[in-house]
């Protein structure tokens, strides 16, 4: 019966809800489900962000957390005073939103030039086959595009051939074509895993507003336009909102397989940090302090971009 | 297997089935499973009836590969010393990682190797002291001096764990140089006349002059005259030669002065600048291949793998074992493209010391026992029993008449088709079980005649060389790698000093100059190397790298050495 | 729709420029993006050491079967695959449902807190407590050495979930509306009339749970690595990937490497094994996001 408890307290909080027995009595089913999942996420969500007060402490594994020594501030301290780790902080900031913008972009892009395909062969075949690199490692991705970025690999062949190069061009050795690199290969390996979310949602589109569209004259442009775009604006949104806390987690794979000593001030990312002078020092601590600044940040784009869509009228996460 | 599978799939089955009668019952499950295991471990450490074998467990903080549960010889030698080890090996995480997750979860399993994660295995109370142990296995006993032995110990006195890998037994039985040198093909030596090769500057100059003469190999494949490799921690290949070249050993880190005994910085010294000089000097001539600081260890491996490569720096087991085959396979043995090392230093005359006598006692981790091993004699009997020297020939030569055959006078030998099975993957993991990180002996059998390994054979060593790489060590009157390149004594009681600079951490200032300087080199090195202007770039990287304060390391290495020459001290 | 009208001869010329753009550009990215695909199955079908003189683009230069054999006798594969069938059939068929149920309370528009169990769970996308915590608890649940621990902690995912409540409020609330009237309860509408209509959505958060359930590893090998019965064959793959990749770089390591296989050419076999079921499976789930514009009759 927690939950009726719960409700009344809230009514006071929320007075813009009506919450009267009678809805309460009515939503029953919907209570008893949401307190399930509360008990749940409690558990296996919240329970363990105790493991934050390592970032406070001088962890050692043995000591636990219960006796670990406290430290106060002293690991963010660390963070912020080394230079290092800002110029990490920009590259992190820097791929995270390259890459986002550019898989967002591509993955629409191609849902709905997918969608304008009449062979119903054609896009089942074009579909498989683009998802297919979704799920190759980035160790092999990586590795194939070395060699086709490589001296004599094909990129370099075609440039010159076409005479905008005369010499070979070492991609890796140029910290400027870092970020672009990193940006194509996250586009090339995840359009067509990403397009799938956008293609169900086109699904839910009623078919009669195409055909209205279509009896009004309207040409291929003006359906996407005015009936497949705000068919799947929603989606777009809900993904953008979550992905826009995602800018922190711009990787470590492939900036760590792709990246060498020459590029390694633009392609460290924080994670990439957290690896060499934390987890390999066996300093959890550190990792941590890290990985709650990069929540904090997430969770503060969030509440912001979540802020912008309601005054916008748009979809929104919360 | 069979039998393992049926099980599975039941449990599976059942798990199922308790999933479609509800959540309710998943407490029950659990149950049971933990049951199963608990019944489980009884079987396995209980009481050690006839013909019973006892099953240890063993964690590796180092990937490594599984063998077979059915393994043949495993089994053999669990039937001889009535115990056996299922061993497991790091996958997807640093050795700390792992081993922290061990500690946080207080279980342990019977053996471990804790690799760098040891001085936390050892603060958390995981391991045994076996020092009371040790008197009863004499073969353990004998793996190591008194002095070895208190080179182990840590800082309470006490020893917890048992290197593995550092025990010469009897006369020392080396063909191979498997360490660092600069290395060379045999085409090159061969078009010279086999000249002797002694400097840095007259290596390069063969280089030059033989890839003048010779722009391709045979099929038209234009040759790299030299590459380096410095992708992440393998950027050994650039960065430490300056220590080797004024003709010390391989400290790793610091080179050390045997007569005074300080530490010396080899990253700055006069020779570490006539190195990079050379190497840039040599890039904008074209002999340094322009993709050698942004190649990848795969693309590395594949270019000396098509015999393109002329020359570079490496270590052996770097390289060798994937390239050679590769070589082998295409006949490129034979138009000379397999490496040999040469005795370069900076000036001529000097000692080289890029290969040294001596097993190197790895004093920072070792095989331990843990606390979660209700056995602890057990564990310790099998592992004397490992060392065993029948034992011994099962685990690294494997079964008589199958894996190799004995001469008349005593000699072991593999025929050509044993060798071949005796890389086969899947051969090995079925057949051959080497406990490959327990305990074990290089050098000499106790028969006085062969090799406690089968690569420190001298005519299984012959047998698989090519007729291009004999005939160049007969023209320098050598007759294995290491001749190549001459042997020096082993260095003082500090050695090596790597062994405490790869436990330094960011706890100390030391240990933070010591990542920062690494930080820095990766950056500035190849920077140093392609630059138009050498002089300007190598005094920026200078100051740079001083900015790292590496006198905090330094400091730190000192300390150390006057710690082990004190403690070495004692046994003189 | 007046621009419509006027062009309407024109949109048909532009039509059909876009027609062939449309095409070549598909054809393009098809082209692009099976390369690396059909790179990888073709180096899984080449000798190791061969395919390091490089070379290999979408044909075996030398053709041998041993990748696939050196991944296919390693030991616990049987084993391995059993368990990871069932976490992936069990692991969906739960995360799908769970997910769904999450989905459709938020998505109700008169549910009193709409809005605070949609931030409870938009936040433990961003938060994360580190693996020592988490290890610890699922050891004091009794989740180590236990099946469950592959299918209960992740079962419900805030990413899944807003995708799913994407979609179903998109669903008219007529619908709901008119059911409550004939005196249908929340779940005669979550099953009855919601859900049919979720089939495209549905699909898709199959999908993604599903291909994670298949890849991951990572748990096995954290929670249930003294329990053998318990292996997924992701986590058999990645203990032989990580034995012929010899990163400690160790003596001992590189020896265990030697041979005709090498870690990239083992790594391909892996992964063409590896995507044989999900290529399988996908099918019948593109069915319900391509047959979609044909289901049609029900949205506003």
């Amino acid at each position: 019966m927690s939950f009726i408890k719960k409700a009344k307290t809230n009514t006071i909080e929320e007075p813009v809800k009506k919450i009267s027995w009678k809805e309460v009595k009515r939503q029953k089913v919907l209570l008893i489900w949401s307190a399930v999942i509360v008990v749940y996420g409690l558990i296996f969500c919240y329970f363990p962000l105790a493991g934050w007060l390592m970032a406070f402490q001088n962890y050692k594994p043995k000591d636990g957390l219960l006796h670990s020594t406290f430290i106060g501030l002293a690991k963010f301290q660390q963070l912020f005073s080394d230079v290092t780790f800002l110029k990490v902080l920009r590259n992190t900031l820097a791929m995270g939103v390259i890459n986002l913008v550019s898989t967002f972009v591509m993955a629409i892009l191609f849902a709905i030039l997918l969608n304008e395909i009449k062979s119903k062969g054609g896009k089942k075949t074009v579909q498989t086959i683009s998802y297919l690199p979704h799920f190759l490692s980035w160790i092999i991705v990586t590795g194939i595009l070395h060699d086709a970025l490589s001296a004599s690999g094909i990129v370099n062949e075609l440039l010159i051939k076409f005479h905008i190069l005369e010499q070979p061009l070492n991609f890796f050795a140029h910290p400027q074509y870092f970020w672009a690199i990193v940006a194509f290969a996250n586009v090339w390996k995840e359009t067509g895993w990403n397009a799938i979310i956008y293609l169900a949602a086109i699904t839910a589109i009623d078919p009669s507003l195409y055909e209205a569209a279509a009896i009004d004259g309207a040409g291929r442009w003006a359906k996407i336009k005015y009936v497949t775009m705000p068919g799947i604006k929603p989606t777009i949104m809900i993904l953008l909102l979550m992905n826009v806390g995602n800018v922190l987690n711009a990787g470590f794979e492939i900036q760590y397989l792709l990246g060498n000593g020459l590029v390694q001030s633009v392609s460290q990312t924080i994670d990439i940090y957290v690896l060499k002078w934390g987890i390999s020092q066996g300093d959890y601590s550190i990792g941590t302090a890290a990985g709650i600044f990069k929540s904090l940040v997430s969770i503060i784009l969030i509440v912001i971009a979540n802020q912008i869509a309601k005054h916008n009228g748009e979809e929104r996460l919360f | 297997m069979k039998k393992k599978a049926l099980v599975s799939l039941l449990m599976t089955a059942t798990l199922a089935f308790s999933m479609l009668t509800g959540c309710g019952n998943s407490a029950d499950s659990s149950e049971s499973a933990s049951t199963d295991k608990a019944t489980e471990e009884k079987s396995d450490g209980g009481e050690k009836a006839d013909g019973e074998i006892k099953e240890f467990t063993a964690f590796f903080a180092t990937p490594g590969t599984e063998i077979n549960d059915d393994n043949e010889i495993q089994q053999i030698i669990a039937e001889k010393t009535g115990a056996k080890v299922k061993e497991t090996w790091l996958t997807g995480q640093t050795d700390k990682e792992a081993v922290g997750t061990l500690i946080a979860s207080g279980e342990y399993p019977d053996f471990i190797e804790g690799g760098s994660g040891t001085p936390q295995l050892i603060d958390a109370g995981a391991l045994v002291p076996l020092d009371d142990y040790l008197d009863s296995y004499p073969n353990i006993k004998a793996l190591f001096t008194e002095e070895e032995w208190n080179k182990i110990r840590q800082e309470d006195g006490k020893i917890y764990f048992i290197p593995q890998f550092s025990t010469i037994k009897g006369e020392e039985k080396v063909c191979t140089h498997n360490d660092e040198a600069f290395w060379i093909q045999t085409r090159v030596l061969k078009w010279a006349g086999y000249p002797k090769v002694e400097t840095m500057d007259e290596y390069f100059q063969l280089i030059e002059d033989y890839n003048e003469a010779n722009p391709t190999m045979e099929d038209g494949t234009t040759n790299i005259p030299y590459t380096i490799l410095c992708e992440d921690w393998r950027y050994f290949c650039l960065e430490n030669a300056p220590q080797f070249l004024d003709g010390y050993p391989n400290d790793g880190s610091v080179i050390v002065d045997p007569d005074t005994l300080k530490v010396i910085d080899y990253n700055t010294t006069p020779t570490a600048k006539r190195y990079f000089g050379k190497l840039n000097e040599e890039y904008h001539k074209g002999i340094v291949d322009p993709e050698s600081f942004t190649q990848t260890y795969d693309e590395y491996i594949a270019k000396l793998s098509t015999g393109r490569v002329l020359g570079m720096i490496d270590q052996w087991w770097d390289f060798a074992y994937n390239v050679n085959d590769s070589l082998k396979q295409q006949g490129l043995d034979l138009q000379g493209c397999n490496y040999v090392p040469l005795p370069i230093t900076i000036e001529k005359g000097m000692k080289n010391q890029w290969h040294n006598s001596g097993g190197v006692l790895n004093v920072s981790s070792g095989l331990a026992v843990t606390t979660s091993c209700d056995d602890v004699e057990g564990a310790l009997q099998f592992v004397n029993d490992l060392l065993d020297q029948d034992i011994h020939n099962l685990r690294f030569w494997g079964v008589e008449g199958v894996d190799y055959e004995v001469l008349d006078n005593g000699e072991f030998y593999r025929r050509e088709d044993q060798r071949m099975t005796a890389a086969d993957t899947a051969y090995k993991a079925a057949h051959l079980c080497t406990y490959s990180y327990f305990p074990q002996y290089n050098g000499t059998s106790d028969d006085g005649i062969n090799a406690n390994k089968p690569d420190g054979q001298a005519n299984e060593f012959y047998d698989g060389l090519n007729s291009e790489v004999q005939e160049c060590f007969e023209a320098y009157g050598a007759q294995t790698y290491v001749d190549m390149i001459g042997t020096s004594e082993a260095p003082g009681s500090w050695y090596p000093m790597w062994s405490y600079s790869n436990t330094l951490t960011t706890n100390t200032a030391g240990g933070t100059a010591w990542i920062k300087m690494g930080e820095i080199k990766h950056e500035y090195l190849p920077k140093v190397v392609m630059a138009d202007n050498f002089d300007a770039a190598w005094t920026e990287y200078m100051d740079v790298y001083a900015g790292c304060n590496p006198q905090d390391f330094l400091d730190e290495m000192q300390t150390e050495l006057d710690r082990r020459m004190e403690e070495a001290a004692k046994f003189n | 729709m007046k621009t419509g009208k006027r062009n309407k001869k024109k949109s048909s010329l532009a039509d059909r420029i876009f027609v062939i753009c449309n095409t070549i550009f598909m054809i393009l990215f098809v082209v692009i993006t099976l390369y690396p695909v059909l790179n990888t199955l073709a180096i899984s079908f080449n000798d190791g050491t061969d395919a390091l003189r490089g070379g290999i683009y979408l044909w075996p230069r030398k053709w041998t079967l041993k990748n696939y054999t050196t991944v296919l006798q390693k030991d616990n594969l049987i084993t391995g695959t059993i368990v990871s069938v069932a976490r992936t059939v069990i692991g969906t068929v739960l995360a799908l449902v769970s997910n769904a149920i999450l989905a459709f309370i938020v998505s109700r528009k008169r549910f009193l807190f709409k809005k605070e169990l949609s931030l409870f769970w938009v936040i433990t996308m961003y938060v994360n407590g580190g693996m020592i915590p988490i290890f610890l608890l699922y050891k004091n649940l009794g989740l180590t050495n236990n099946f469950w621990v592959y299918v209960i902690p992740g079962m419900l995912n805030a990413f899944n979930m807003l995708v799913i409540r994407t979609y179903m409020s998109g669903i008219p609330d007529s619908l709901e509306e008119s059911a409550q009237l004939d005196g249908a309860g929340y779940t005669t509408i979550f099953i009855k009339i919601i859900s049919p209509l979720c089939k495209p959505v549905y699909a898709t958060v199959a999908l993604f749970v599903a291909v994670g359930q298949w890849n991951s590893w990572f748990d096995a090998m954290l929670y249930n690595r003294m329990s053998d019965n318990l292996t997924t064959l992701q986590y058999e793959l990645m203990k032989l990937l990580s034995s012929v990749t010899n990163q400690s770089g160790s003596i001992e390591s590189m020896k265990n490497a030697a041979g005709t296989v090498t870690p990239t050419s083992v790594r391909a076999a892996a992964t063409i094994l590896t995507m044989l079921p999900i290529i399988c499976l996908y099918p019948f789930l593109q069915k319900y996001f391509v047959t979609g514009m044909t289901l049609g009759g029900v949205k506003e």
